[in-house]
């Protein structure tokens, strides 16, 4: 048959007319023949049928249409396996929508697959940037790529006008390439010419063109302020290029050839190959592959070293894919993504047990059903088929709620915010990954619940069913496996439980635990007057004069400067050689948390000099260099030693080889960049020493903090009104988002998780008892009869749940000593699970197992002897 | 006696070439033309006419039948006479070389 008539065909209407037809016909010929002489017209009917060749997608809906009838046939089955289902498959998805925000999303460009990350690596720092002469060598030499295109994420003040004060934002300073090569075309106006590599000209976020130009077309061609320098707007991105950072969101493209003069520095960086600080991403050209582009590059990169040994020593070339290198570069997020996904693994594994088991015990109500299905000729196959269909409906059923769960989920991973300005986007959101990966979690579900119903089917001995009324063979075994799940669903839901409990065990310690700097009467303020490519001379200035300014308003009980607040989410680093620490082999420098803090930091901040001093006025510029470590520096290279007197070398813009810093005291170890870290060794370096471009003031307040914070930008706006304030909080508000909130965030997610799969696993215990119970009914009447007490019956049905609950608390158990330690290695700050929480979580299981059994025990208890034994 | 594949299409066509028919008298005719050596089966027969019909070489109709029945008559289309025509040359080339080589057996010893 011709594809046209056989499409005709698939129009159901079209066949049912056929088949009227077909039928009609054939009556009128037995009328007349006789239906001895047509023979088997069934089967006539049935190679017709066949010939219009959709047969196989009739009994595909006939299954479907089956399996609804039966499923409506038991909507308390249905019910319990699709929010089952639902909950499990929708926290998976929303996990997954936030792993994938973490780490997973592929970069928003043309075929992302394609894309490598190209760093420079030395045996100090695995992740260097590349220099700009390195990457001009690299793009020029290198065969495997079909472009390679270098960017800096960097933060620009910007203003529509002179007038006006300047915001910060994200900006990417990229090379002229970089959007032809990641095969991003402009929503409007166009991309970089080639002799605009060191124009003032700019592409704006298709977002920033939304809230500051409304999306008028006019934009383009208008200028904005860039640190100053008049910019053109010449082109804006597409709204799903997001630039190729997972939580910055550049909202200004600009070219790279613009970085001295919008940083204001006297040589150009461009021509500065000792200064890494490019991220490189390559475009491999059809026919290579990492492993030949890696080989190339080591090439490429030998030879540079060769030839300026100064600044490429040791340095080697790395391609990665961009999964590689966020992995690589936050292995903490990896961690944690393993450990969330693990977690609600579980829970699918616990809900799935639970589907498992409920269509087994409706599988032995059915087995009569099936058994005739089998006697009247239908193949093994075909049953099996049906059934299977049966397990993907409540599946798929399953994940379309378990998108409105995920929804849901994602809307509170959402509110996870981190408080910086301009402000990093976590970016979790439902799009089609999660769809596909919510549909993938409930294939893979069908198969897991779905095999065991359809293996017992195969295994019906139909003649056995049929006589006993549903009582299929080896009843024993099978119960064994149905007690061998819930017992498992119950070892899951302990781990997951205890999980949960390190972490609310944690949370309660942070909360507990003061922080190791004042919180209280604090404000902070970011200023960069850098935005304003101020000279180091003129910033400094500034700073000199904020600092005196503010001091004598009123309200303000004092005033520090620092790099970087402790806590906040941007912390400064520096490298450090510490004098008689012995390096690995290769290594020369490593790099730690530091920051330039002004003398009256240690006062203003409460953080405690444990020995020696805090700096003081008279450390400046041209007197001894000095530097203060906290303890866990101290500890870690220079053990069992007085750090005091200690020297270290501090990398500056001369590089390793200035005046090396004597310790003058150390200060107490806290925490900087997460409340869950491990002791991190930091060290401070006077601000007059270390001047910086960019620093926080620290102000103290008489009363209300955050009622300085109108005094405070008038006060920058009397000095210079167009250097850009940002990050204006109190420290009490950014300690809170950082320690409290986040922490809460994740002890809701893990106790959430914990709670739907003690709530699951209740389930299913409650589902195999209650069905035992109605099994035994016969047997529980004998008893009564004989003389047992309502008790007895209790009893006999709680030991049953109990006992399930007690074999599973025992795998649990041993399952959690096996998980615990991975969970505290992956998790730094993670408390110790404590025996007193794992007898919490096991009482807590029996308890709940004890009440969950009760139920049908009741009712066993409750039966009429009479009845119960009539019933057979 | 089996028959060739494709062999039942033309059987029905030729049978038509008559004038229409309906599915049952279509078994009954190519029976009776063949001397009964051709006992076609009517579960065989039906699936076959709504193969033909659905390429358009026969048109069936309701009609009343001599009995005062009503039936599905089947006729031969102009696309099916032109079919038949071609089948029929094809069959007849078949049949003329099969029939040179076996010819008159020489006696077989055996």
């Amino acid at each position: 048959m011709t594809i046209r008539n056989r499409l005709k065909y698939l129009w159901p209407a079209r066949r049912r007319r056929e088949e009227r037809e077909m039928r009609e016909e054939l009556t009128s010929l037995t009328a007349i023949a006789g239906s001895q002489e047509l023979g088997n017209l069934t089967l006539a009917m049935e190679d017709v049928r066949a010939s219009w060749g959709w047969t196989w997608l009739e009994s595909i809906v006939a299954d479907i249409r089956y399996s609804l009838r039966a499923l409506r046939r038991q909507p308390a089955f249905a019910a319990v396996a699709l929010v089952s289902l639902a909950l499990a498959i929708g926290a998976n998805s929303a996990i997954f929508s936030f792993a994938d925000a973490l780490l997973l999303r592929p970069l928003p460009v043309k075929d992302p697959a394609a894309v490598f990350d190209v760093t420079s690596t030395t045996p100090d720092n695995p992740f260097e940037g590349m220099s700009f002469p390195d990457y001009r060598d690299l793009r020029d030499k290198s065969r495997s790529f079909s472009g390679l295109a270098a960017y800096r994420l960097t933060t620009l003040g910007v203003a529509a006008n002179p007038a006006a004060p300047a915001q910060i934002r994200f900006a990417n300073l990229v090379s002229g390439n970089f959007f032809p090569v990641a095969g991003v075309t402009p929503s409007a106006g166009r991309a970089f010419l080639p002799d605009e590599a060191a124009q003032p000209v700019a592409m704006v976020s298709y977002a920033f063109w939304q809230q500051k130009y409304a999306g008028e077309r006019s934009a383009i061609g208008s200028s904005l302020r860039l640190n100053g320098i008049v910019f053109t707007i010449v082109g804006v991105a597409p709204a799903s290029f997001t630039g190729l950072d997972r939580f910055a969101l550049p909202s200004i493209f600009v070219p790279l050839g613009m970085a001295q003069r919008l940083a204001g520095e006297m040589t150009d960086p461009l021509e500065d190959r000792g200064r890494h600080d490019l991220v490189v991403k390559g475009r491999l050209s059809a026919g290579a592959s990492r492993v030949s582009a890696q080989a190339e590059l080591a090439i490429i990169g030998a030879a540079l070293e060769r030839e300026y040994a100064k600044t490429n020593r040791n340095r080697r070339m790395a391609v990665r894919t961009e999964l590689q290198r966020r992995i690589q570069q936050s292995p903490h997020l990896l961690a944690l993504v393993k450990m969330l996904m693990g977690l609600v693994a579980l829970i699918l594994i616990i809900a799935c047990s639970n589907v498992a088991n409920l269509l087994l015990a409706r599988g032995r109500a059915r087995s009569r059903e099936i058994a005739i299905r089998l006697s009247i000729g239908a193949g093994r196959s075909r049953v099996v088929r049906q059934l299977m269909t049966e397990s993907l409906i409540v599946a798929m059923a399953g994940a379309a709620a378990g998108l409105f769960v995920a929804y849901g989920g994602i809307l509170l991973l959402n509110m996870q915010s981190v408080p910086s300005d301009p402000p990093f986007v976590l970016g979790v959101q439902l799009d089609w990954r999660v769809v596909q990966f919510s549909m993938l979690a409930a294939l893979g579900s069908c198969i897991f619940f779905g095999l065991a119903p359809a293996w017992q089917t195969a295994r019906t001995d139909f003649v056995t069913a049929l006589k006993t009324g549903g009582d299929g063979a080896a009843g024993k075994l099978r119960t064994f496996g149905r007690d061998l799940l819930v017992a498992g669903q119950i070892a899951l839901a302990m781990v997951v439980l205890i999980a949960a409990g390190m972490f609310l065990a944690s949370f309660r310690n942070i909360l507990a635990e003061p922080p190791e700097f004042r919180t209280d009467h604090l404000i902070g303020m970011d200023t960069a007057p850098a935005a304003l490519h101020y000279s180091p001379e003129q910033t400094n200035a500034f700073y000199r004069r904020l600092v005196d300014r503010v001091r004598t308003m009123a309200g303000v009980a004092g005033v520090a400067m620092t790099e970087a607040l402790p806590l906040s989410p941007s912390q400064t680093a520096v490298s450090v050689a510490p004098e008689g620490y012995q390096f690995p082999k290769g290594r020369e420098k490593e790099i730690e948390f530091g920051a330039a803090v002004d003398a009256a930091y240690f006062s203003t901040m409460h953080v405690e000099i444990k020995r020696g001093r805090a700096f003081t006025d008279d450390d400046r510029a041209g007197s001894r260099r000095v530097a203060i470590v906290n303890q866990q520096f101290a500890k870690t290279y220079w053990p069992g030693q007085d750090a005091i007197g200690k020297r270290i070398r501090v990398e500056s813009m001369d590089g390793m080889d200035g005046p090396a810093a004597e310790v003058v005291g150390v200060a107490k170890t806290g925490h900087y960049l997460t409340v869950n870290e491990k002791p991190a060794p930091f060290v401070y370096l006077p601000y007059e020493q270390n001047p910086r471009s960019r620093m926080t003031l620290i102000v103290q307040s008489t009363g209300d903090a955050s009622a300085l914070a109108t005094p405070l930008r008038e006060a920058v706006r009397s000095i210079d009104g167009n250097v850009p304030v940002f990050n204006l909080r109190t420290v009490a508000t950014l300690y809170e988002s950082r320690v409290t909130d986040t922490w809460l965030n994740y002890s809701q997610m893990v106790g959430t998780m914990g709670f739907i799969g003690l709530a699951l696993a209740t389930t299913g215990l409650y589902g195999l008892v209650a069905y035992t119970v109605s099994r035994r009914v016969k047997e529980f009447g004998i008893r009564v009869a004989i003389g047992a007490t309502r008790r007895d019956v209790v009893w006999l049905v709680e030991r049953r749940g109990l006992m399930l609950a007690g074999v599973g608390i025992a795998i649990g158990g041993a399952l959690t000593a096996v998980a615990a330690p991975m969970l505290w290695a992956s998790f730094p700050g993670l408390g110790a699970s404590s025996p007193a929480l794992y007898a919490l979580v096991a009482l807590a299981l029996l308890t709940v197992s004890a009440i969950a059994s009760y139920v049908p025990a009741q009712r066993a208890a409750g039966l009429d002897p009479l009845r119960a034994l009539r019933n057979e | 006696m089996d028959l060739l594949q494709g062999t039942l299409d033309m059987l029905v066509l030729r049978t038509l070439l008559a004038g229409s028919l309906h599915g049952y008298g279509i078994a009954k005719n190519i029976r009776s033309a063949s001397n009964e050596a051709l006992d076609i089966e009517f579960g065989s027969l039906y699936p076959a006419l709504k193969r033909l019909e659905a390429k358009g070489w026969i048109a069936s109709a309701w009609e009343t039948s001599e009995h005062n029945r009503r039936a599905k008559y089947y006729k031969l289309t102009a696309a099916g006479r032109k079919h038949l025509v071609r089948e029929h040359s094809k069959w007849s080339d078949f049949v003329r070389a099969v029939g040179r080589i076996m010819g008159t057996l020489p006696e077989v010893k055996g």
